[in-house]
């Protein structure tokens, strides 16, 4: 464990964190070190070790939820772990929302199944914190709640699938472990800052925009785009795992209705984000890209893909993985998870509120290419 | 509301019709002869011997022939050319690879709509050329037309004119459309028999100039912007997509034109498509070659409201309503 122990103090709690590299893993891995926990990383390999914070307390790991409940570090340091682990926060998943069916249940399910299986052997075991995504609803329109399944319209993505796929092996192990869900909407960068730790689908549409590759989004101008910001994320999570712990219980951490954004609304910030920070670009005059129901994008996908057309295929993929979501309209209800968290202040702020941020950091960084 | 119309219309098309195969045996096609029958294409119509200038007087000449008009009665001759080369007069027989061959400085003053006037004896006309913005020249002929009709009572009668045709040899696929040779011409005047003009509306977006480099872009342009421009032209009209009783389209894809109506919310039923395949995308001609055939065929009635989109390079998009 790169020469340090992570034999922790008697009664310090440990805290194993998967994904810690990863968007939400890094921000909650910085909010568990200002704490007195040791906190260990589970990371799949050398090159995002910089990510981390350089602390103490903080120590990283090598291993691999995919490779089963060994978590593929030495059976030393599985003994190690399972002796002192307290908490395991599991934010490991494989996010993109279009790889092959396989290799996201490898990942999502897999090694979801695999935690567990960890967890199982740990006797200091108190609490299991599970993330997945408001987008186990699938296809499903209308109000998606907190105690809704989801899925029985179908999924839009193989993200979705292997997510809900994971739920279920976490429901199943609910009677024998302190596991909650924390189910996530799209993170899209930090709402004080508009920094983008982790570029998703909406960012590579929102370049697709900028590049005025995209002509036609499907959905309607008032369907509710749901997005939060990174660091309600992360205090959210933060402050339910750590001080509302409920097992059994499963949280959205969301916008919702009241702080979501119109697809309409969010167009328009785009384009006039776009506008205010690069003026040159309107120059470019590209054109908001037209809202257009399913069947008529999808004879656009298709009249793509027939002509052959690669950078317009690629665009389109890219669009699609995010936005085919949009023509299933639906609100995620979160009023277990807002009244847990009302006492610690802990509010989602709206959309429109930060997303100007966000966008202005993705212009002004050229998406976070290097300068 | 003006009293202006489009009395007339007539076309002219080469009889050579080959089809996508020999196209693509002649090495005539970009994409595969197969992808572009998917889009709706069958065949185009390729000019032999015949210049557009010639084709222009062959769709004139018809024009005046059939409305019984006199050349003196003609006013104005507005000329458009999508194609640079069309602005320009041929100076002697087009030889293989080219469709122009200026041989001295001079040349570059011989200027087809001057021919025309001259061969058609329109000897009252004044004319003037309207290029630059590819397919859109000849709805930009139909603008200044009816601004003139409107503007000065002395000018009663107004002929456009377009036809282009491309370079000996050249590539029939631009950007996924099957391109033909072809000339239109149209009678415009106050009062009109038929096709009053009730609103029109174009948008151009200069950024697209170099249509070469940007062809993506430019994909993508198009239906966001068309679809802005439909709307804004019927708001000009007063009228409601759901009034509209046919669109006259340019005969790009009928792929590319079901995602329009998909965009715009138009039923396909509404869409005049019979010469997408049989005639190719003319470039400037297309949309009144079909208000021609539409209304021979008898598929349009006195009193519709039709629809008549077009988008050329430059970029340009153009829209009218017409009451027919």
């Amino acid at each position: 464990m790169n020469g340090q122990s992570v034999t922790p103090p008697e009664r310090r709690r440990t805290i194993l964190v998967t994904g810690g590299t990863g968007t939400l893993g890094r921000a909650l891995v910085t909010r568990f070190a200002a704490g007195d926990a040791a906190v260990v990383v589970l990371t799949r390999g050398q090159t995002s070790a910089g990510v981390l914070p350089v602390c103490p307390s903080v120590t990283r790991l090598r291993g691999d939820v995919r490779v089963g409940g060994s978590l593929g570090v030495t059976r030393a340091e599985r003994a190690e772990l399972t002796a002192t682990v307290t908490d395991v926060v599991h934010c490991a998943a494989e996010t993109t929302f279009n790889r092959p069916l396989d290799e996201a249940r490898t990942a999502n399910v897999e090694g979801t199944r695999a935690i567990l299986e960890f967890a199982r052997d740990c006797p200091r075991l108190e609490r299991v914190a599970c993330f997945s995504t408001v987008y186990v609803a699938g296809r499903a329109t209308g109000c998606f709640g907190e105690c809704d399944i989801g899925g029985e319209d179908g999924f839009v993505n193989s993200y979705e699938q292997s997510k809900a796929e994971m739920e279920a092996v976490v429901r199943d192990a609910m009677p024998d472990l302190p596991i909650a869900l924390y189910r996530l909407s799209t993170i899209i960068g930090d709402s004080r800052t508009g920094c983008v730790s982790g570029f998703n689908a909406v960012h590579h549409a929102l370049r697709l925009l900028y590049q005025g590759l995209a002509p036609m989004v499907p959905g309607r101008a008032g369907t509710l785009v749901d997005l939060i910001p990174v660091d309600f994320a992360a205090d959210a999570s933060y402050m339910l795992l750590t001080h509302a712990f409920q097992p059994g219980r499963t949280y959205h951490l969301c916008s919702g209705t009241t702080r979501s954004a119109t697809l309409g609304g969010l167009l328009d910030a785009t384009m006039a984000a776009f506008e205010r920070h690069r003026p040159a670009w309107r120059k470019r005059s590209i054109a908001r890209p037209a809202l257009v129901e399913l069947d008529t994008y999808e004879l656009f996908v298709r009249s793509v893909e027939e002509a052959g057309n690669q950078v317009l295929l690629q665009a389109t993929r890219a669009v699609q993985a995010f936005a085919y979501q949009l023509a299933y309209a639906k609100v995620f209800d979160a009023r277990h998870t807002e009244s847990a968290l009302a006492p610690y202040g802990i509010d989602v702020p709206p959309v429109l509120d930060y997303y100007e941020r966000v966008v202005r950091w993705c212009v002004e960084t050229n998406w976070g290419a290097p300068s | 509301m003006s009293d202006v119309g489009i009395d007339a219309v007539t076309y002219w098309l080469p009889d050579a019709a080959p089809t996508l195969d020999e196209l693509e045996r002649r090495g005539a096609l970009g994409s595969a002869a197969g992808t572009l029958a998917g889009f709706g294409f069958r065949q185009a119509r390729v000019a032999s011997s015949e210049s557009h200038v010639d084709m222009a007087l062959y769709a004139a000449r018809d024009l005046l022939g059939e409305t019984d008009t006199s050349p003196e009665e003609i006013d104005l001759v507005l000329y458009a050319g999508a194609l640079t080369s069309s602005t320009t007069m041929e100076c002697g027989p087009a030889p293989a690879g080219s469709v122009l061959q200026l041989r001295d400085l001079m040349d570059f003053f011989k200027y087809p709509v001057s021919r025309l006037q001259s061969e058609l004896d329109l000897t009252n006309a004044a004319v003037a050329g309207v290029d630059q913005q590819g397919c859109a020249a000849i709805f930009s002929a139909v603008r200044m037309a009816r601004a003139t009709l409107i503007a000065e009572p002395d000018v009663r009668t107004v002929l456009c004119v377009s036809a282009d045709r491309l370079p000996h040899g050249s590539s029939r696929e631009v950007v996924y459309n099957l391109v033909s040779d072809g000339a239109c011409a149209l009678l415009m005047r106050r009062g009109p028999a038929r096709n009053r003009v009730i609103a029109m509306h174009q948008v151009t977006k200069g950024a697209f100039w170099d249509a070469g480099s940007l062809e993506n872009e430019i994909i993508a342009a198009y239906f966001p912007t068309a679809r802005t421009v439909i709307e804004e032209t019927l708001r000009k009209a007063g009228v409601a997509l759901e009034a509209i009783d046919w669109v006259i389209p340019h005969n790009v894809s009928l792929r590319s034109w079901e995602i329009l109506l998909g965009l715009i919310g138009c039923p396909r039923e509404k869409l005049y498509s019979d010469n997408i395949g049989r005639i190719g995308h003319t470039i400037a001609a297309d949309n009144f070659i079909n208000l021609r055939d539409a209304t021979d065929a008898g598929v349009i009635r006195k009193g519709d409201l039709l629809l008549l989109f077009t988008f050329g390079y430059g970029l340009n998009w153009s829209c009218m309503v017409l009451e027919h």
